[in-house]
Parts: C-alpha cells; sequence; structure tokens
C-alpha cells in the first residue's frame, strides 16, 4: 500500500514538474518565486495572514461538520450569504453596535443557509454534499443578484454595496506599517482552540465525533444522531457565515459581486489536510494562504496562476489517499 | 417561439450529454461531482488542439482528456479508495486550474479568429440518441446490466460471478466520453475557449440527474427542461427587476427545484442503493 502511495506522490509532483518547466520556468525557480512572494517580507507575510484568516475559520467549519460526518461543501454559500449580510447589516447600523450586530445576523444566516441540508440528509437521506452545492449556486446568483440591484451603491460603476463607515471596522490588531495582523486570525485561533478543547472534552463534542465515526452505533448508544447531523450542519454554516462577516468588517469593507475567490473549496482542502487533530487546521490554513499568495507572484512571472490549484487538488488527493485507506468500506 | 424551442435544445445538449455521462458513473456506484471539471477539461482541449488537428481532431483529443481524468477519477476512488466526493472537488480543480494554466501558455494570442469546430447539429443528435441507447442498454443489454447491479448491490454482483470494479473502470470511461462530448460541444456553441466556461453546467447536468432518478430517459426530460429554462432566460435579458437582471435569479431555478426534490417532496428516493460502496 506504501507504494501505492509513494507512486502516487512522484507522478503529482512529476506533473508539476513538467507544467512548470513547459511553462519555461524550473521548478525550483518557481517554488522560491511562491515562497519568497508568500514569506520572503513582512509585507508579503501580511498578505499570507491576510489569505489564512478567511481559510482559517472556514476550515474550522468544515472540520466540524466533517467531524460528524458530513461533507460541507456549501460554506462558499454560507460565507456569501454571511457576508451580504454583514454588509447590509454594517452600512445601517454603525458603530461598535454595528458590527456586534453584523457579526451575529450574519452567523444566523450561514445557520439558516446550512440547515435545509442538515434536514435533507438527516430524515430525507438525500445526500449533503448534492444539497450544498445546489445551495452554493443559489447564493451565489441570489447575492449577485442582491448586489446588482437592491444592494448596489447609488452611483456605483460595479456591482458592489458602499463602503462602511470606518468606525463600523474592525480595525487591525497589530499595524506597524509593514506588518498588519488582523482580528480575524486571531478569531480562527482561538475557535480552533476551543473546538479541540470541545472535542476532547466535552461530552457534546464525544457525541458529535461518535455520531460520524458510526451513525448507527452512536443510535444504538443512545445519541440522537439525526439531531446531532442537523446541528453539525447548522453550526458549520453559521462559522462559515461569522468568516464572512469577518471578511467583510475586517478587510474589505463592503460586499461586492465575485467577493470570494473560491474560498469555499480550498477550505475544503484546509479540513481535510487538517488530519485528526483541530489543532492541524492552524498550519494547513497556512500552506493554503502561502499557495493563494506565492501564486500571485508565480503569475507575475509569467506562470497561470490555475498551477496553484493544480497542486491543490493534488496535494489533496495525496492527503486523503493517506488518510482513507484504512477507513473504507461502505458504511 | 420555434427560436425558443431551437434554442433550448442547443441549451440542453450538453446538459445532457454531461447528464448521461454522470448516468454511466452513479448507476456504476461512484459518486461524480467531477462532471465539471471533466467538461471543462474537453472544452479546452478541444479548443486547443482544433487549431492544428481540425475540427475533429480537436473533438477526439477533447474526450480524449477527459476520458483519461475519469479514469483518475476511478484510479482514486477504486484503488486508493478515497472518498468519492473529495476525488470529485480534487479533480475539478484540477481542471480548473490545469485549464488555466494550459490556455494561458498554449493558446495562440495572435490568433483572434473564431475556431473551426464540428456543427452543433452533430452534438444535438447524439444527445437525443445516447440516453435511448443507454435505456436500451439497462433493460436488454449485458453491460448496462451489469452496470446497474455493481451499483446497486456490489456484493451481489460479485457473487454473480462480475467484477464490480473493472465494470465501474468502463461506465467512468463512458463517462469521460460523454463529458468530453459535453465539452466540445460548448466549445463548437461558441467557437472558443474561455476561463471556466461551463459555468456551473456540470452540477446542472447532475442536478438532472437527481430529478430524473438516476433514469436514462427521465433525466433526458428534466435536462430539456433546463434546457428551455436557460433559452427563456437569454430570451427575457435586460428585463430588469429592482434595477438588477432577472437573470441572476433566474439562473439558479433548476437547483431550488433539485433541493425540493432531494428533500422528497417529488416521489421517493431513488440513488442507487449501492453508491459509495466498495
Amino acid at each position: 500500500m506504501n507504494g501505492k502511495i509513494t507512486a502516487l506522490i512522484a507522478g503529482a509532483l512529476a506533473i508539476l514538474a513538467t507544467g512548470l518547466l513547459i511553462s519555461g520556468v524550473s521548478p525550483m525557480e518557481a517554488t522560491k518565486t511562491l515562497f519568497q512572494g508568500s514569506l520572503g517580507s513582512l509585507g508579503a507575510f501580511s498578505g499570507t495572514l491576510k489569505e489564512t484568516a478567511p481559510l482559517l475559520i472556514l476550515g474550522l467549519g468544515v472540520y466540524i461538520a466533517l467531524k460528524a460526518g458530513l461533507f460541507n461543501i456549501g460554506v462558499e454559500g454560507q460565507f456569501l450569504v454571511g457576508a451580504t449580510l454583514a454588509a447590509t447589516v454594517g452600512l445601517r447600523v454603525q458603530g461598535p453596535v454595528g458590527i456586534l450586530l453584523s457579526i451575529l445576523v450574519a452567523c444566523l444566516g450561514g445557520m439558516l443557509w446550512a440547515l435545509p441540508a442538515g434536514l435533507i440528509k438527516a430524515y430525507r437521506n438525500g445526500h449533503e454534499v448534492i444539497t450544498t452545492i445546489m445551495m452554493n449556486y443559489v447564493a451565489g446568483r441570489f447575492t449577485d443578484f442582491l448586489v446588482q440591484g437592491p444592494l448596489k451603491a447609488a452611483g456605483s460603476q460595479e456591482a458592489s454595496t458602499a463602503d462602511l463607515a470606518t468606525d463600523t471596522r474592525i480595525p487591525a490588531l497589530i499595524n506597524s506599517g509593514a506588518f498588519e495582523l488582523g482580528w480575524s486570525i486571531c478569531v480562527g485561533v482561538i475557535g480552533v482552540i476551543m473546538l479541540w478543547f470541545w472535542m476532547r472534552k466535552t461530552v457534546a463534542g464525544y457525541e458529535l465525533q461518535a455520531v460520524g465515526a458510526n451513525p448507527t452505533a452512536s443510535k444504538f448508544a443512545g445519541i440522537s444522531a439525526k439531531k446531532i447531523q442537523v446541528w453539525a450542519m447548522s453550526l458549520s454554516g453559521g462559522i462559515a457565515g461569522i468568516a464572512g462577516a469577518f471578511q467583510v468588517l475586517a478587510y474589505e469593507g463592503r460586499f461586492y459581486q465575485g467577493f470570494s475567490p473560491g474560498y469555499g473549496f480550498d477550505a475544503l482542502g484546509v479540513a481535510l489536510l487538517a488530519g485528526n487533530s483541530a489543532i492541524g487546521l492552524i498550519p494547513a490554513s497556512l500552506l493554503f494562504g502561502i499557495l493563494a499568495k506565492g501564486g500571485v507572484s508565480l503569475q507575475a512571472n509569467g506562470v497561470p496562476k490555475g498551477i496553484t490549484s493544480v497542486v491543490l487538488g493534488a496535494m489533496i488527493l495525496v492527503a486523503a489517499s493517506i488518510r482513507f485507506r484504512s477507513v473504507k468500506s461502505g458504511d | 417561439m420555434i427560436d425558443v424551442l431551437r434554442l433550448a435544445l442547443i441549451m440542453a445538449t450538453p446538459l445532457c450529454l454531461a447528464a448521461m455521462g454522470g448516468y454511466t458513473s452513479e448507476r456504476g456506484g461512484i459518486t461524480n461531482i467531477g462532471l465539471e471539471g471533466l467538461m471543462l477539461m474537453s472544452a479546452c482541449v478541444t479548443a486547443l488542439c482544433s487549431a492544428h488537428f481540425g475540427a475533429l481532431g480537436g473533438v477526439a483529443c477533447g474526450v480524449l482528456s477527459s476520458t483519461l481524468l475519469s479514469i483518475l477519477h476511478w484510479l482514486s476512488t477504486q484503488k486508493y479508495r478515497i472518498d468519492h466526493v473529495i476525488s470529485g472537488m480534487a479533480i475539478n480543480a484540477i481542471a480548473a486550474g490545469g485549464t488555466n494554466f494550459l490556455y494561458g501558455k498554449f493558446s495562440d494570442p495572435n490568433n483572434s479568429g473564431k475556431l473551426v469546430v464540428m456543427p452543433t447539429n452533430y452534438f444535438v443528435v447524439a444527445a437525443i440518441i445516447v440516453p435511448f441507447l443507454l435505456w436500451v442498454n439497462s433493460k436488454y443489454g449485458r453491460f448496462g446490466i451489469r452496470l446497474m447491479a455493481a451499483g446497486s448491490d456490489p456484493d451481489k454482483a460479485r457473487l454473480m460471478g462480475t467484477e464490480p470494479i473493472t465494470i465501474r473502470f468502463w461506465g467512468l470511461t463512458a463517462t469521460g466520453i460523454f463529458c468530453g462530448l459535453a465539452g466540445s460541444m460548448l466549445v463548437s456553441e461558441v467557437q472558443a475557449f474561455t476561463d471556466n466556461m461551463t459555468a456551473g453546467r456540470g452540477y446542472i447536468a447532475l442536478a438532472a440527474l437527481i430529478l430524473g432518478g438516476w433514469r436514462p430517459i427521465p433525466t433526458f426530460v428534466a435536462c430539456l427542461g433546463f434546457g428551455f429554462l436557460s433559452a427563456l432566460r437569454v430570451q427575457l435579458d435586460g428585463t430588469q427587476i429592482f434595477g438588477a437582471n432577472i437573470p441572476a435569479v433566474w439562473a439558479s431555478l433548476p437547483y431550488i427545484v433539485t433541493i425540493v426534490a432531494l428533500a422528497g417532496f417529488f416521489g421517493r428516493n431513488r440513488t442507487p442503493a449501492g453508491i459509495g460502496k466498495l
């Protein structure tokens, strides 16, 4: 079995190296550019952290659902719904109250957006992957519509809401000119630690994992598996909504068409790479942040940025083949 | 009205071909959310290769590329035993990134003219014939029945002396071919490739498959319905509601219908029983 996995890794690396050679960049050079562009300077590192923050929080959301045995591919849509709601509330209620209210509303919105998927999974046995994918598209189209029409800032050329007032934004935690550390990354880290504690030390956390490991057995152990599935899905959506709120309040200051460059999918990768412990989410999201930020530098050197998605896809396949090789046997 | 119907048929064609690809995969027991990626890959390769090898050569290369990607799905789910959803997502990522990379590198920026492509009519005819062929095959064909057996109860299929993993290989090969044709159809339609040109059609095809209860003919009808919705959207383009174009929301109708169907409002759940089992 190990031979197979080595073959897979070697194959993935060979394809990447060929791709880079085709584009006229030596693989070493490209790797160097990637890391220099993401970790090479304080400014670059702040950029990497900025990319990491939403991935960490969203990854956290996916991770909770994953532990309950559910794939929440819908974080993309829940994120968009959360961001739209946060921008809408933030524009109407200002100041610290506005910030808190935006986060709360975004969380609720994300939960509600994820709820149908959880209910359909638990009570109708419809695969949550399909429903969440569909909900993603509905969210994408619907938020596009809102931001092109009712929510569009007066006189704006592009499909975007107005900018939030300065006192309705979350300021950076540390801002020394060259280096900037936002609140959202700290929230993400705190969330991860809380989740780790919750999973390890509380009954509810244990039950969630029991349902994920074996729904039938947990039912016989007196755990209401269906209820937990619905809750896990909603919780996951709520966290994704919070990620959307932070993206609006801490970084973007508005909601616009094309708000998410595919965070939802990357977050799924983060959660899959995180492994067995929630703490693994931190390095995994940082890795994705590095790829996202470094990919921009690669593009400046003439390598189309699609190559980073190929790297992600290959990485996910390799990681999954290692993790799932012993577990798989139907239900 | 005739215009709308013609447009509906053209819109339904890539959906139907991709949905039939989904059929041969999911009926054999492999969840396939990578239809989108397969279509995209084929569209890109078709566009790149038809510049060199002519229209038919382009389609052949496109179909080959998506078939290879589809076999990667077989390899990762059946041999490496990766979860089907994860593998599908990875394939979508590889296709989205890979086409961006390939097209960025190999397209000829000086050649802004239209590509030489196969006439769309061929694809339309294929999209009408294939569902019937698959239906007949699922009733009377040896392969179709074995495929259904592999997807419904792989263990019993093994007892009957068939090897589900091998059958699924051919099922996924067919998936690659059908999705490849669907991708080529997209290129034939607009005679160019653009980044992420499938724009969710793979998922709509999946939705049609679900609505059709994993049966070829009802799936075909669902595709026609979705095609008709898209054609109406094109007709309505420019109509404004609250200052925004209607189509933005209209386009999400197929997804909403599918969610309602999955919630069990349109009859029982017809998911192949052995889906995901090895």
